[in-house]
C-alpha cells in the first residue's frame, strides 16, 4: 500500500497524468461480482428526514395514533427531547402510493421521485446509536461517531483518483451551515488532497478561483508567468527535488482550474427544457435544482464523487420536524423533489445512470412518536435510505423496521453495510482500501461491513 | 499465495528430521512466545508456560506456526526452519517442561521495550551517521553557507525568518563561534516556544472549541496553551513537563503554575455541552486519554488493545483497561492561578448575574409596551386571522398559523430601533442610566483567574471492567514490567493513579520515553524520525534507522536532566545539520529517500511558518505573545461550513492590531479551520498529529496567489517599497533576505514594467511583485 502510495501522492502532487492508474483493479475483491459505476452523486439530507412520512409506510402507527407504544418496544430508546415510554404515536399525514410497476410505497412528498420509483432500491432498516446532529453525520458521513476520521468520498477519490485533472476529484456543495462543520466531508487522517473540495455558487465556485480586485487577466497571467521564472531559476540547481517540480506545476493545474472551473459551474449553456426539468427559475427548486444540474454536469467531466447536503441553511433544513413536522417536510420535499427527480431522469437520458450511483441518504430518521403537538424527535434506531444508477435495478425495497417503524428489525444495516455497499458498487472491496495509521491498516468500515446486499441491487 | 504451498510443504517435510531437547524449547517459546502468551498477559487467552497448556492448544500452536492461515504467529516474523522442527518435535513428543520451570518475569523482546543501550566509548552524532554513511562509500554533504544556515535555524527554532539585520550581523560576524553563538541567541528568544510549543499542540491535539454541533468554546484552553509555550521557553525538564501534564494536581498541590499542565486532558474533542450522553462522552474521553497518552508519551498504539488484544504488539486488552483505569476517576476541574482573585471574580460574577435579571425585568417594562401597541397597530390593518397567529403561543400554533406568522414576522414585528423611536424622554432617561450601569458593570470584564485542569472525583473510583465483564485495576502494560497501582492512603484527597503513572512514564528506567522525545525532536528538525513513525514505537513500525544513535541520545537526554534545548544544541551543532541540502550524485543514487542523512532534506514551511512569514515580510507581524484567541477577518466566502451562526462562531476581534499576530495564537475552531492554513496542511485539531503532510495542491496554489490575506499583505509590503530608494532591492531582501542578482533585477524590472502598463500604476505593480515573491519556492521552502 505504501508504495501505490507514494506512487499516488506523486502523480496527484505533480497535477499529472491522472488518469490510467488502474487502481481499482488492485482493489477489486475476487469473490464476488463487483459494480462497474465510475462515479457518485451522494445526496445527504441535512438534518434528519421522517422514514415514516416518506418511504416506510407504516398503518400501525396512524391506526394507533395517540396512543403510547408498548413497554417492550420502547425500553432503550433515547433522544435528547421526548421520551419513548410517554411520547404518543402520530400516523403519518401524507398518505403513501404504490408507483411504478414494481408497486413500491412511497408517501405524497416526492411526486417527481415517485415516477423513478422502478429505479430506486430503498433500504428500509438503517440503523446507527447516535441521536444528536454532528456525531450522527459523522458516523453516516465517515463511519465514526467521532470526528477526525476521512470521510466516504475521500476514501472514494483516494481509492478511484480523478478522470479529470483541472477538476477536485471529490466536490461538496452545501449552503454553508453544516452541523457537524466541514468534518462531514474531511480527509481525516488520509492526505488532504482527498478532502471535499466546496464549490460555491456564482462565478468563482472555488474558494480563492478569482483574481483578486482590480487585477485584470492579463496582469494576473504575467505574475504567475514571473512566479514560474523565478521558480524555474531556482529549480535549476535543485532538479534532483521532485516536490519542487510539483509546486511549479500546481500552478498551471491552478491555472487551468481558473479556467475550467467556471465553465463547469456555467449552466447558460444549457437548453430550457433542461433549466425547466429541474425547477432552475422557481423560486423554491431554484437553488438545489442548480446544485443537482451542477452534479450532473461535474459528473460528466469526470469528477468522482459529488455530495450534496441539501438544507444546510440554519433554520431551512429538516430538522425543523422537531415543532413543525408538517411545514419542514413539506417545503423541504419541495424544495428538493423536483430536482432529484430531475437528476434521476437527466443521468438517465444522457446514458449516465448505469455509470453513476445516486445515494439519498440522512443522519437518522424521526421519531413515529410526537414531539410537542407537531413534531417528531432525531430517530436513528430505524430509517430509511434508497439508492439507483450504477445497474441497480429498483423498484423495490430491503429490510423492514418494526410495526411502529421504531428499529430496523429485518435486515438491519449499519452504515458500514452501507458504505461496503457503495464501494462494491464502484468496484472496489473495502476490505482492501485500506490506509495505514496509528499501527493499523485503517478502513472506511473500520472492522465491520457486510456487502453481500449488493447482489440483491444488481439481482434484476 | 498459492505459490507459497509447494514451498511449505516442503518445509514441513524437512523440519520433521530436527531432534530437540526441552531446553531449547522453552527457550524458544521464552524468547517469541512468552511475551504475549505468558501467564500474566494470556493474549488472546492463551498461556504458553507449562505442558499442559502447550499440549491443550497443540493445534492452534503449530497452525500459527505455519504462517498460512489467519494467524500467524510468531507476529514479529516466521521462526525459521529449524526453529519451527524444533518446537514441533518437542511438542510431538509431548511439551516435557524443561528445567527452567515457569517463569513470571518475562525479559522484552522488541527493541524499543529493552533499555537504551549507552555505547562504552563517547562519541557524537556525526560520528554514527559518518559510520553508516561511509558503508554505502558516503560522507556528509559539505557544510552549507551562512545564510542558508541562519535561515534554517531561525525557522527551525522560530517558525519565522531571519530579519534582515539578523543576517546582517551573522554573515558580518567573523568569530569561530559565530555559529553556536547563534544558536544561543535562539534558543533564548520567546519565539522559540511559540514554534516548538506548537509542535507539542499538535501532539495534544489542542482546540479552543470542543466540536460538535454546537462546537462551544474552551473558554480558557489559551491558558494551557500559553503553559505549553511558556514551559518550551523555560526549558522545562522534560520529565518535570509530563509529570505536570499527566498528573499535576496530585504532585504539586501547592502549585497552581504546575496544575495547569492538567489542561493537557481537557483541550481536546467533548460533548460536554450535550446532554443524555454523558456516559458515551465519558467513555469517548477515557478512550481520548488512554490513546492520546500512550501515543505522545510513549510512541504505543494502544488505540487497538481497547477492543482485543493487540494483534502484532504484546498488548493485551486487559493492559489497555487497566491503564484506562487511570483515568476512570477523572473529572474536570480549573486551576485557580490565585486563589483570592478566583473567588473574588466567582463572587463578581454571580452578583452581576442576579442584577442582570433585575435589569433584564427592567428593561422589558419599559419597552415591551412600546413593542406590543406598534405590532398590534400593524396587525390590525392585516386579515384578523393574523392577529390570531401573532397571539397564539408558539408550541400551540397550527401550521396554517405558523405559516402566516412566519409570512407575517418580518413585517409586523418591531424593530429595535423602531421601538426606541417610541420612548419618551423620561423613558430614555431611564434607559439610559440601566445602560450606564450595565457598561460599568461590564468594563472590566474579562477571563478570571482560571486555567482549565483536571483532578479526581475523590480517593475512590469507579470500576473499570474488560469487554467480558472481569473486572481489572490500574496498572502498567505487562510488556514494559507491568506492575499494579496500590491503593492510596486513607487520607489521600484523590486515587493518585495518574501520579503513579507520570512517576512511570517520566522515569529513566521507562525505555520508551526519552527515546520517543528524543526521536520527536530529531524529526522536527530533519524532518524524518530515526524511527520514522514518531508515535509508534511498536513491533509493526519500522524499526530504527540508526539503533545505535536513538539510543546514545536517549541516554544524552536523560543525563542532560531530560534538557530539550540541550537536545537542541547537540543536533544543530553537528555537521549533519549544518549541511548542505544539495546531494552529491552519488547520495542521489545510494541514498535516495535520505534515511542515511547524506545531505539535509530540503521542507516546505508549515501552514503557520507560510502566514507568519508573509507577516514579517510585509513589515506587519504583531510579536504579542500570549493571551485570549485572536480572531482575524476573513472574507464572507471563507467563511463556510461553519455549524453555528458566524456571528457567534466568529467574533472578529476588536483590535486591528491583534489580526496580526502569530498564527500560534490564532483561534483554534474544532469545526473550521482558517482556509489559508487548512490549505497548507494544518491538522484538524481533532486526533494527536504526529507528523504533519507536507502536500503540493492547487487549491494552496490558489489560496496563497489569490486569497484576502496575501492581498493585504502584499499591499502592505508594496507601500514599503514605493517608499524604498531602490524597491527591488527591498524586495529582495524583505522576501529572499538577500540581495538580487543581475539577471533576476532585470527581469524584475521587465515585470514592474509590464505590470505597470497592465494595471496602470507603479503601486498596482509592486504589489503585483509582492504578491509573487510570497509564491515562489524560494521564500516557501527551507533548505
Amino acid at each position: 500500500m505504501n508504495d501505490m502510495l507514494t506512487r499516488r501522492n506523486l502523480i496527484f502532487q505533480a497535477g499529472k497524468g491522472f488518469a490510467g492508474i488502474a487502481l481499482a483493479s488492485m482493489l477489486q475483491g475476487a469473490q464476488h461480482p463487483m459494480g462497474k459505476a465510475k462515479n457518485v452523486i451522494y445526496i445527504f439530507n441535512h438534518g434528519g428526514v421522517s422514514h415514516v412520512d416518506t418511504f416506510d409506510p407504516k398503518p400501525t402507527l396512524a391506526r394507533l395514533s395517540g396512543e403510547t407504544v408498548p413497554a417492550s418496544f420502547a425500553e432503550g430508546l433515547k433522544t435528547s427531547r421526548i421520551d419513548f415510554r410517554k411520547a404518543i404515536m402520530r400516523g403519518s399525514p401524507w398518505p403513501f402510493q404504490r408507483q411504478g410497476q414494481s408497486g413500491l410505497e412511497i408517501s405524497t412528498l416526492f411526486p417527481h421521485i415517485s415516477k423513478h420509483a422502478d429505479r430506486i432500491a430503498v433500504v428500509r432498516s438503517c440503523f446507527g446509536d447516535a441521536f444528536d446532529h454532528a456525531p450522527a453525520m459523522f458516523l453516516r458521513c465517515t463511519g465514526s461517531q467521532f470526528p477526525g476520521r476521512p470521510s466516504v468520498g475521500s476514501w472514494v477519490s483516494y481509492g478511484l483518483g480523478s478522470e479529470n485533472k483541472n477538476l477536485p476529484s471529490f466536490v461538496v456543495m452545501s449552503d454553508g451551515a453544516m452541523k457537524s462543520g466541514a468534518g462531514a466531508y474531511g480527509a481525516g487522517y488520509l492526505p488532504a488532497t482527498f478532502q471535499g473540495t466546496v464549490f460555491r455558487a456564482g462565478k468563482s465556485p472555488v474558494l480563492n478561483l478569482a483574481t483578486p480586485d482590480g487585477v485584470n487577466p492579463e496582469a494576473q497571467k504575467e505574475t504567475i508567468g514571473f512566479v514560474n521564472d523565478l521558480n524555474r531559476r531556482h529549480f535549476a540547481s535543485r532538479e534532483e527535488d521532485s516536490t519542487l517540480d510539483a509546486r511549479i506545476k500546481s500552478y498551471e493545474l491552478a491555472y487551468r482550474m481558473q479556467a475550467e472551473a467556471p465553465g463547469a459551474v456555467d449552466l447558460t449553456s444549457e437548453s430550457e427544457a433542461t433549466r425547466k426539468l429541474y425547477g432552475i427559475d422557481e423560486p423554491l427548486t431554484a437553488d438545489f435544482g442548480r446544485k443537482c444540474l451542477l452534479a450532473r454536469r461535474l459528473v460528466e467531466r469526470g469528477v468522482r464523487f459529488v455530495q450534496l447536503f441539501f438544507g444546510t441553511n440554519l433554520g431551512d433544513d429538516w430538522d425543523d420536524a422537531h415543532n413543525d413536522l408538517l411545514g419542514s417536510h413539506n417545503k423541504m420535499s419541495k424544495k428538493s423533489d423536483q430536482p432529484i427527480g430531475a437528476l434521476l431522469t437527466d443521468l438517465q437520458a444522457r446514458g449516465l445512470l448505469d455509470s453513476t450511483l445516486v445515494v439519498w441518504n440522512s443522519e437518522f430518521g424521526r421519531t413515529p412518536l410526537a414531539e410537542g403537538k407537531n413534531g417528531r424527535d432525531h430517530h436513528p434506531y430505524g430509517f430509511s435510505m434508497w439508492m439507483a444508477g450504477a445497474g441497480i435495478h429498483g423498484g423495490k425495497a430491503l429490510g423492514a423496521t418494526d410495526e411502529f417503524g421504531l428499529r430496523a428489525v429485518e435486515q438491519p444495516k449499519t452504515i458500514h453495510d452501507v458504505n461496503a455497499t457503495i464501494l462494491r458498487l464502484i468496484g472496489i472491496d473495502h476490505l482492501k482500501l485500506t490506509w495505514r495509521y496509528q499501527s493499523r491498516d485503517q478502513r472506511l468500515t473500520d472492522v465491520h461491513g457486510e456487502n453481500e446486499f449488493t447482489d440483491w441491487l444488481l439481482k434484476a | 499465495m498459492r505459490g507459497m504451498l509447494p514451498f511449505l510443504s516442503l518445509l514441513l517435510c524437512a523440519v520433521t528430521g530436527y531432534s530437540a531437547t526441552p531446553a531449547e524449547a522453552v527457550t524458544l517459546l521464552r524468547a517469541r512466545c512468552h511475551q504475549c502468551h505468558s501467564a500474566a498477559t494470556r493474549m488472546g487467552n492463551l498461556s504458553l508456560t507449562s505442558t499442559a497448556e502447550v499440549l491443550a492448544a497443540k493445534d492452534r500452536i503449530l497452525s500459527a506456526l505455519a504462517y498460512t492461515g489467519k494467524i500467524k504467529m510468531p507476529p514479529t516474523g516466521k521462526l525459521t526452519d529449524a526453529e519451527a522442527g524444533t518446537l514441533k518435535t518437542w511438542i510431538s513428543e509431548g511439551a516435557t517442561w524443561a528445567e527452567l520451570q515457569r517463569s513470571t518475569t518475562q525479559q522484552p523482546t522488541h527493541w524499543s521495550f529493552k533499555p537504551p543501550l549507552r555505547p562504552q566509548t563517547p562519541s557524537t552524532i556525526d560520528a554514527f551517521l559518518t559510520a553508516k554513511l561511509a558503508a554505502k562509500g558516503l560522507t556528509l554533504a559539505k557544510e552549507a553557507d551562512r545564510l542558508t544556515l541562519i535561515r534554517r535555524a531561525t525557522f527551525d527554532l522560530h517558525g519565522l525568518p531571519p530579519t534582515h539585520a539578523e543576517i546582517d550581523a551573522f554573515l558580518n560576524d567573523k568569530a569561530p563561534d559565530a555559529y553556536p553563538k547563534l544558536i544561543e541567541r535562539l534558543l533564548a528568544h520567546p519565539r522559540y516556544g511559540e514554534q516548538w510549543g506548537k509542535h507539542w499542540l499538535d501532539l495534544v491535539r489542542y482546540g479552543d472549541t470542543s466540536g460538535f454541533e454546537q462546537d462551544p468554546y474552551l473558554l480558557y484552553a489559551w491558558r494551557f496553551r500559553d503553559y505549553v509555550i511558556q514551559s518550551f521557553n523555560a526549558d522545562k525538564p522534560y520529565d518535570r513537563f509530563i509529570k505536570e501534564q499527566i498528573a499535576g494536581d496530585e504532585l504539586y498541590p501547592e502549585d497552581p503554575e504546575s496544575q495547569q499542565g492538567t489542561g493537557y486532558f481537557t483541550v481536546g474533542t467533548n460533548r460536554d455541552m450535550l446532554y443524555k450522553v454523558e456516559d458515551i462522552n465519558r467513555i469517548e474521553q477515557l478512550t481520548d486519554f488512554v490513546d492520546t497518552t500512550s501515543s505522545v508519551f510513549l510512541g504505543l498504539t494502544m488505540g487497538c488493545a481497547r477492543c482485543h488484544d493487540h494483534k502484532f504488539d504484546p498488548l493485551p486488552q486487559r493492559d489497555y483497561y487497566r491503564l484506562q483505569a487511570i483515568f476512570a476517576p477523572f473529572q474536570k476541574t480549573r486551576v485557580f492561578l490565585h486563589y483570592n482573585n478566583a473567588r473574588g471574580y466567582d463572587l463578581s460574577e454571580n452578583t452581576r448575574t442576579f442584577k442582570l435579571y433585575e435589569t433584564g425585568a427592567q428593561l422589558s417594562a419599559i419597552l415591551d409596551p412600546h413593542r406590543t401597541r406598534l405590532r398590534n397597530a400593524r396587525l390590525a390593518k392585516l386579515p384578523p386571522e393574523v392577529g390570531v397567529a401573532f397571539r397564539t403561543p408558539d408550541e400551540q400554533k397550527t401550521p396554517e398559523q405558523k405559516a402566516l406568522f412566519e409570512m407575517h414576522t418580518k413585517a409586523v414585528e418591531p424593530r429595535d430601533d423602531e421601538v426606541y423611536a417610541q420612548l419618551t424622554p423620561q423613558e430614555n432617561e431611564q434607559l439610559h442610566k440601566i445602560e450606564r450601569r450595565l457598561i460599568s458593570m461590564y468594563r472590566t470584564y474579562a477571563p478570571g483567574p482560571f486555567s482549565p485542569g483536571l483532578t479526581d472525583v475523590g480517593r475512590e473510583a469507579p470500576r473499570t471492567y474488560l469487554t467480558n465483564g472481569e473486572e481489572v485495576g490500574p496498572g502498567f502494560p505487562t510488556a514494559l514490567g507491568g506492575g499494579d497501582i496500590p491503593q492510596p492512603p486513607a487520607d489521600s484527597p484523590t486515587t493518585l493513579r495518574r501520579k503513579a503513572l507520570a512517576e512511570w512514564i517520566a522515569s529513566d528506567r521507562n525505555p520508551l520515553t526519552a527515546r520517543v522525545m528524543v526521536n520527536r525532536i530529531w524529526q522536527y528538525h530533519f524532518g524524518r524520525g530515526i524511527v520514522s513513525t514518531p508515535s509508534d514505537f511498536g513491533t509493526r513500525a519500522e524499526g530504527p534507522s540508526h539503533p545505535e544513535l536513538l539510543d546514545w541520545l536517549a541516554t544524552e537526554f536523560v543525563s542532560r536532566k531530560w534538557s530539550i534545548k540541550e537536545m537542541h544544541r547537540l543536533i544543530m551543532n553537528s555537521a549533519a545539520y549544518r549541511q548542505t541540502s544539495k546531494p552529491s550524485p552519488k547520495a542521489l543514487e545510494a541514498d535516495p529517500d535520505n534515511t542515511l542523512l547524506s545531505h539535509f532534506t530540503r521542507r516546505r514551511l508549515e501552514a503557520e511558518e507560510v502566514r507568519d512569514a508573509v507577516l514579517l515580510a510585509a513589515g506587519t507581524l504583531n510579536t504579542k505573545a500570549g493571551g485570549r484567541p485572536v480572531v482575524p477577518p476573513l472574507a464572507t466566502e471563507e467563511l463556510y461550513g461553519m455549524s453555528q451562526p458566524i456571528a457567534n462562531a466568529w467574533v472578529v476581534t476588536e483590535d486591528a492590531a491583534e489580526h496580526n499576530r502569530r498564527s500560534v495564537y490564532m483561534i483554534s475552531r474544532r469545526n473550521f479551520r482558517m482556509p489559508l492554513l487548512e490549505a497548507f496542511d494544518r491538522p484538524e485539531g481533532v486526533l494527536s498529529c504526529s507528523r504533519r503532510d507536507s502536500s503540493t495542491t492547487a487549491p494552496q496554489s490558489l489560496s496563497l496567489l489569490n486569497g484576502k490575506f496575501t492581498v493585504t499583505q502584499s499591499e502592505a509590503l508594496s507601500k514599503r517599497l514605493q517608499a524604498a530608494s531602490d524597491p527591488v532591492q527591498e524586495a529582495w531582501t524583505s522576501v529572499f533576505g538577500r540581495n538580487p542578482e543581475p539577471a533576476e533585477r532585470q527581469r524584475t524590472e521587465a515585470f514592474l514594467a509590464t505590470q505597470t502598463q497592465h494595471l496602470g500604476s507603479r503601486t498596482a505593480a509592486l504589489t503585483e511583485l509582492a504578491r509573487a515573491l510570497f509564491n515562489t519556492n524560494e521564500f516557501l521552502y527551507v533548505e
